[in-house]
């Protein structure tokens, strides 16, 4: 996404805006049950949107994957796929199967006036992916992305809300593809859930995607946050 | 009369005389003495502990040897923090020297980031300075630097060299003529006492009638409990830089000129020691 765009105008997000956008995106999360929901903090009234999945991360190919009996109550969004193995090794219980809680969280930074997105991973006994290893997990073709991406980078960073360890999508250029998405007026757009527009766009690129159906928010029923 | 200049030097050169002791469960071929080091306050401990963990190294098998990390009296300190923020939060008020106790293994992954070579350490400064400036200008000054400014203030940093440090910084403190200070002050306010690691909002230098808002206006907005009440005693204290700044000083001036490297003004809320 090339998003040279001189003379657009910057669109940023207010924090009250955000604020209503999550609400309404944790409204249509529940409907679908997408897993999404809003926390608050206590000593300070802000908050964020969170998300936590788990996924069975497969090292070798099942002999069927279709018959193999999930667990998993959680939808699994993704399962990473590896090169086949030859004969020998796919016939037998060859596949390591681990889980991975994954958490999504998305803040609202004031400096920049946008969204931002927090994740981590880890193993079930806590022992903490690195980037590398979620990496692992990612489509091939997201990870082409990252380089091509209006995001900088990928980097640790401590939660400002939680204070803990997360991987964090850079946010210093989002308003340029966000302005370029939305682009013209901002009128057009005022109803646009700025927040579904943002998501399914960096979200995939860390093995978050958002069922089609968030599309559907219509405007009507988007609160009129003025 | 002391020159407004002079308080950016005292900033910058100030040290913290610190004890690094190895932590009795890491294993050695010999006993490892403790290393004593003047730590700058404006740096950052992986930045300036090379030769500590050398000391340290030295004594054990290489294989026992993993990420350091450092941590006083049971908590692990943020190395992403300056280092006077994590002596005033944690330690101000206790004997000098600061006894930090070094680590070579389990390093605790749930509290700190990896730092595994200088160019971390580069990457989060410099990504502090940024946002500083999108809060002071729209991120218009930083923008316009070339790439060699913004290695200048790194440099500057690494080297504790002052001139080479502030030849580009000073140019991150100005402000139109038309206004009298920044768009918003960058600021980030610290208790250990909390979950949350720091605070941080929007606020305006100059009020809407153009007077300057102050420490304590800032503290008001912001921190209310950091506040004295009007009855009884101040049970904390504001720390910046090793002092309790007025309440009455100009936020503006304390940006322009007790702000750290990373150009954030890192405030210490403190319990206040009762003798």
């Amino acid at each position: 996404v090339s998003c040279s765009m001189a003379g657009e105008e910057d669109f940023f997000l207010e924090e009250k805006r955000f604020k209503q956008y999550c609400e309404d995106f944790v409204k249509h999360s529940q409907q679908i049950g997408d897993g999404w929901e809003w926390r608050t903090s206590k000593d300070l009234g802000d908050g964020y949107l969170s998300k936590t999945h788990f996924q069975v991360r497969h090292r070798h190919i099942p002999p069927d994957l279709k018959e193999k009996n999930n667990d998993n109550t959680e939808p699994t969004l993704f399962a990473h796929v590896e090169e086949p193995l030859d004969d020998s090794q796919a016939a037998g219980v060859g596949s390591t199967e681990e889980v991975v809680r994954y958490e999504y969280h998305v803040l609202y930074s004031s400096s920049y006036q946008v969204p931002v997105l927090y994740f981590r991973a880890c193993f079930l006994d806590g022992r903490p992916l690195t980037l590398d290893e979620i990496w692992g997990s990612v489509h091939a073709s997201y990870q082409a992305h990252l380089q091509e991406g209006p995001w900088d980078t990928i980097t640790q960073q401590e939660h400002p809300i939680l204070g803990q360890p997360f991987f964090v999508l850079h946010p210093c250029r989002t308003n340029e593809f966000i302005s370029a998405v939305l682009g013209g007026s901002q009128k057009h757009h005022r109803h646009t859930n700025y927040i579904i527009l943002w998501l399914s766009t960096v979200g995939p690129v860390v093995g978050l995607n958002l069922p089609l159906s968030y599309a559907k928010l219509a405007p009507e029923q988007s609160t009129d946050t003025d | 009369m002391t020159d407004d200049k002079d308080v950016l030097r005292d900033v910058w050169f100030g040290r913290i005389p610190t004890c690094f002791t190895l932590y009795q469960d890491e294993i050695t071929e010999r006993e490892a003495e403790p290393y004593y080091l003047l730590l700058p306050r404006i740096s950052y401990l992986t930045l300036v502990t090379d030769k500590v963990k050398k000391h340290f190294q030295k004594v054990m098998r290489q294989d026992e040897v993993s990420e350091i990390w450092f941590e006083y009296e049971g908590t692990p300190l943020k190395w992403h923090y300056p280092i006077g923020l994590l002596f005033d939060l944690h330690a101000s008020n206790t004997a000098l020297p600061w006894s930090i106790t070094v680590h070579f293994k389990n390093f605790p992954e749930k509290d700190l980031l990896h730092c595994h070579s200088k160019d971390v350490i580069e990457a989060h400064f410099m990504a502090c300075i940024k946002e500083a400036d999108a809060l002071k200008h729209k991120s218009q000054v930083i923008n316009e630097m070339q790439k060699k400014d913004h290695k200048q203030l790194w440099m500057g940093l690494q080297n504790d060299k002052f001139e080479q440090f502030w030849a580009i910084n000073r140019k991150l403190m100005e402000y139109p003529p038309e206004d009298n200070g920044f768009r918003y002050i960058p600021f980030r306010i610290y208790q250990a006492t909390t979950e949350r690691p720091f605070i941080q909002k929007l606020f305006r230098p100059i009020a809407s009638g153009g007077q300057l808002h102050t420490l304590g206006d800032l503290l008001k907005d912001v921190c209310p409990s950091a506040i004295t009440p009007e009855d009884g005693e101040q049970k904390t204290q504001v720390m910046i830089h090793g002092i309790e700044p007025m309440l009455e000083t100009p936020i503006q001036w304390l940006s322009e000129h007790m702000s750290y490297p990373d150009n954030f003004l890192h405030i210490s809320i403190i319990p206040r020691p009762t003798d």
